[in-house]
């Protein structure tokens, strides 16, 4: 089986209601990213019937969603949160199937967003993607990024929805690492698969 | 002020039957909805999402079976029926079934014959009257008043307003019609209604604003007082969409408040 089958089936074989992370080692970044995508995009999303919540700080959307089109993934299940493109001046074409923000500090209206779909389009076993934890690093104090993942996570638990947070490291010493500790259930590490 | 200490609303007092909002968010943060038969001001300034929390209670009410009416005094009440259409949940036979009603208050000051500009002590009676006639015979259990200020705005003076918010609240808790009152308020007035009576003798007081964070204007909601219930009293970021409101914590963090 290819390696990036094995995160998927990590996944799924996950609990509703878990919050797991998922480590891409940044000397590997491009690869690992890519098998995130696979993993939680296609590898996840197909059989389950359940739709996917990408919330998209990294990449714009737009981005995302083509990388996603290389992998087969079809749009029919799968909603951006794109919180990234309004800052970064990419706006000009916003995808049918994704909903804007501000900015990356607008952590309500990120919580607002992912509740909104997740209501207006119920599934079983609905899935939600952070991208990426460090990303909200850069734009949000720690403080407030904890708060925000503490509530977030909890109220997503409640609601049976698996979460996959993505993070950037390769050292687990590091404070986001730390962070992450306190509010994830588990911790897929890219780097060592199989 | 603690929210136990409040006159008439002991929080020992065992929670009653609950008029949910059907907001799901404000329902869990009022432990089920509000107390039934009460009276509870919705208060903020312009555009903070006062009509559409009001309207949204009355649609889900009456998409309970409950008896809904809507008292517009500043929009006409055509114009308001529009504004259901943002709303995905509402269904038109609401209305035409009779369960969703609205009524134009001028329309009632005319039937009534209240011409003064600033009504007579018999005036506020008969509107009174008027009022506990339309929810008795319709059979209203909730009711909106949008907006309370311009009722008061004609009766003007502080202690007539207190009596007749008194009144108002007789007779409203006596025909257990839980209501919601519309408060038009100042940016930053220090209070939630007109005169400041008005906010002492309801039961409840929920304040809708809109605050500013690094250039971003957001709505927010917080809950004053509600007597009879143990609520936070945080402020929530609440965002306006077609399935309804909704709510999130606003976040601290580190962060200074009304930044
Ligand atoms: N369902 C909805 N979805 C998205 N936006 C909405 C919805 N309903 C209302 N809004 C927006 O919210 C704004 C404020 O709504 P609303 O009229 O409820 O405020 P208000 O406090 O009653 O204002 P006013 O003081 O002028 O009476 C409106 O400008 C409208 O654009
Ligand atoms: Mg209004």
């Amino acid at each position: 089986m290819a390696p990036d089958g094995d995160i998927g089936e990590r996944l799924r074989a996950l609990s509703g209601g878990s919050a797991v992370a998922l480590r891409l080692d940044p000397h590997e970044y491009a690869d690992h990213y890519f098998a995130a995508l696979a993993a939680t995009l296609r590898d996840l999303g197909p059989d389950s019937s359940s739709m996917t919540i990408y919330v998209s700080v990294t990449n714009p959307a737009s981005l995302v969603w083509s990388l996603a089109q290389a992998l087969d993934v079809t749009a029919d299940r799968l909603w951006f949160v794109d919180a990234i493109s309004h800052i970064m001046m990419n706006y000009r074409d916003p995808l049918p199937n994704a909903t804007y923000i501000e900015s990356p500090r607008m952590l309500e209206d990120m919580m607002l967003r992912v509740e909104y779909l997740l209501r207006k389009y119920p599934s079983p076993h609905p899935t939600v993607v952070i991208d990426s934890v460090n990303s909200l690093a850069i734009h949000n104090p720690p403080d407030l990024l904890s708060e925000f993942f503490h509530i977030l996570l909890n109220n997503l638990k409640s609601r049976q929805v698996l979460t996959a947070l993505l993070v950037v490291s390769d050292d687990t010493t590091s404070a986001l690492d730390q962070m992450l500790a306190l509010v994830v259930d588990e911790t897929i590490d890219l780097g060592r698969r199989g | 002020m603690a929210d136990g200490a409040l006159p008439g609303g002991p929080a020992s007092e065992p929670p009653g039957e609950r008029c949910p909002s059907g907001i799901e968010a404000l329902d869990n943060i009022l432990g089920g909805g509000f107390p039934r038969g009460h009276l509870v001001l919705v208060a903020g300034s312009v555009g903070t999402g006062k009509t559409t929390l009001t309207l949204e209670f009355l649609v889900r009410g009456a998409e309970r079976g409950e008896r809904s009416l809507f008292l517009s005094v500043t929009e006409a009440s055509s114009k308001l029926r529009q504004n259901l259409s943002t709303f995905e949940f509402f269904r038109p036979e609401l209305v035409s079934s009779g369960r969703l009603v609205f009524v134009d208050i001028p329309v009632v000051y005319e039937k009534l014959g209240l011409d003064h500009e600033e009504l007579t002590l018999e005036e506020i009676d008969l509107l009174i009257r008027a009022i506990q006639g339309l929810v008795t015979e319709l059979k209203i259990s909730r009711l909106v008043i949008d907006s309370l200020t311009s009722v008061c705005y004609r009766i003007r003076r502080e202690e007539r307003i207190r009596d007749f918010m008194l009144k108002l609240s007789q007779v409203l808790a006596d025909l257990n019609c839980t209501t919601l009152l519309v408060s038009e308020i100042g940016q930053a007035s220090g209070r939630f209604s007109l005169h400041g009576v008005e906010e002492a003798i309801v039961d409840g007081v929920i304040l809708l604003g809109n605050t500013r964070r690094q250039g971003d204007i957001i709505r927010v909601l917080q809950i004053i007082k509600m007597r009879g219930t143990s609520h936070s009293r945080a402020q929530y970021v609440v965002e306006l969409t077609p399935i309804g409101l909704l709510m999130a914590p606003h976040l601290k963090g580190g962060r200074q408040e009304g930044m």
